[in-house]
């Protein structure tokens, strides 16, 4: 018996709204369809009437989650149109404040992953870890969501010698429970039965549909910003590009695991190394000539782009936000192909959706 | 600093420069457009050629080919978006299904990025004329 089954886009299994619909055959979908734009809100639009450190303000509202991350690419953008040289303490703070919002991010996403597939008790355990990142956030910025920590030429707050200590304590503790939770994730069964096999995207496909972040690493596809095009002082720091072969979810539970350790090698080494000297080029509002450049970021859930264009005016001819999800989304459907409907949640969960950077 | 390099091209090149970076197996970042204060198209085409953005860039024209039988839909999405933010058509991509714009946007005027704010809010409104 054939059957169309809609999800979403209003549902209590999804936390933001994005509908798709499942042409299914029994329980298994032969072929399923994407709808996305529930979200939008017009920002590139607002963007082309604000200055430049208002427009700031509102990309760090693009998302919840990879607000710095936004900040951080709109800004090198303006700073790649003026040739702005901006201080290494404060390219050494975005990087840190960048790492530790991967951290969190990553920690989100197994969280849920766990929540989904019914493992609550190592969900609960992976949040219990994620708050300890938050908390260090939140003595870092003031804030637990909008850091607020970067501003045009530089960073907009400094790093106390004390919070330096308390992020590399911080580091140590959840890098300890990080070493448990990687050997159950790895070995447990009720993870491996949901996930193994599940939710396959070839490296082919891939590639063919424009993957990115840990999407296609986890499709055995190489690709990461901070080592391909290095930007901010990343090239100043020894990490690796995690991929791992099996294409399916467990896959992109394992690709999350392994790069939070080169998320806190990053971070150990940005702050056992922090550059003296100023963290930003002033805080008036920049003059910014005409002119266009694009800038990619690593953002947790991928490459983050960034297009804007300057006539000499106090606001943005255009901004052009382009996010990861936006390049993963197209992939949904050939992963739900030949999966079960149980699983439907799961698969779409596994990319790490965020509907609200896409629709912005 | 990433590196950007622009280069202007005419249409008839999009889909041979498209297919030539197919190829080499380089990856399209992005599509990007905005239109000129004379309501022409200005329409970028970002290739990740190394650690540099190659932007392959068209001036002046509102109508274009698709290159989404070549890059799949790495972009076909970006077509469609920039399709329904503002008056430039991909000849060739497949637009019976909208992507971010409710349906009644849809009618050839509801791309916002180019309409201004107090026709937009009469429009959501229901109250345009």
């Amino acid at each position: 018996m054939s059957y169309i089954v809609p999800i979403g886009p209003y549902h209590p299994a999804l936390e933001e709204p994005v509908h798709a619909r499942l042409y299914t055959e029994g329980e298994e979908i032969k072929k399923a369809e994407v709808f996305i734009g529930y979200n939008h809100r017009g920002i590139e639009k607002l963007a082309q009437q604000k200055n430049f450190i208002q427009t700031l303000v509102m990309v760090e509202r693009v998302c919840g989650i990879c607000s710095h991350s936004h900040a951080f690419a709109y800004a090198m953008a303006l700073e790649s149109i003026a040739k702005m040289n901006v201080p290494k303490r404060g390219q050494y703070i975005r990087v840190i404040t960048a790492e530790l919002e991967r951290l969190h991010s990553h920690y989100l996403w197994l969280g849920i992953a766990l929540h989904i597939i019914g493992h609550d008790s190592l969900f609960m355990h992976t949040w219990d870890d994620r708050e300890a990142i938050m908390d260090i956030l939140e003595e870092l910025s003031g804030n637990r969501v909008n850091y607020g920590m970067v501003t045009i030429g530089g960073a907009r707050r400094d790093i106390s010698d004390e919070t330096r200590k308390n992020i590399l304590g911080m580091l140590d503790k959840i890098e300890e429970s990080m070493n448990r939770l990687t050997d159950i994730l790895l070995s447990d069964k009720t993870v491996a039965l949901r996930t193994q096999g599940v939710g396959v995207l070839t490296t082919e496909d891939a590639i063919r549909i424009g993957a990115v972040g840990p999407q296609a690493r986890a499709s055995n596809v190489p690709v990461d910003v901070r080592i391909d095009a290095p930007y901010s002082s990343y090239d100043d720091f020894e990490f690796k590009k995690v991929v791992y072969p099996s294409c399916d979810v467990f896959s992109r539970v394992v690709i999350r695991v392994l790069e939070n350790y080169e998320s806190i090698k990053i971070l150990r080494q940005a702050l056992d190394n922090l550059p003296k000297g100023p963290i930003n080029l002033g805080t008036r509002i920049p003059q910014i000539p005409a002119g266009e450049y694009m800038v990619r970021h690593e953002a947790p859930r991928g490459q983050l782009c960034y297009k804007v264009v300057t006539d000499g005016g106090e606001t943005n001819k255009r901004v052009s936000i382009h996010v990861p999800t936006f390049k993963n989304a197209p992939t949904v459907p050939t992963m739900l192909k030949g999966n079960s409907i149980a699983d439907a949640g799961l698969i779409i969960a596994s990319i790490d959706p965020c509907f609200s950077c896409m629709d912005r | 600093m990433q590196e950007y390099n622009k280069i202007p091209i005419k249409k008839d090149e999009v889909v041979p420069v498209a297919e030539q970076m197919r190829a080499k197996g380089i990856a399209l970042a992005m599509i990007h457009a905005y239109l000129d204060e004379n309501g022409r198209g200005c329409v970028s085409y970002e290739y990740e050629v190394g650690p540099a953005i190659m932007s392959y860039t068209v001036e002046g024209e509102n109508v274009l080919p698709s290159i989404s039988h070549i890059y799949d839909l790495a972009a076909q999405w970006p077509e469609r978006e920039i399709m329904e933010l503002m008056d430039i058509v991909f000849e060739g991509c497949d637009t019976s299904q909208r992507l971010f714009m409710p349906d009644s946007m849809m009618e050839g005027q509801g791309q916002i990025l180019v309409t201004p704010m107090d026709k937009l809010i009469k429009k959501v409104k229901g109250e345009e004329e």
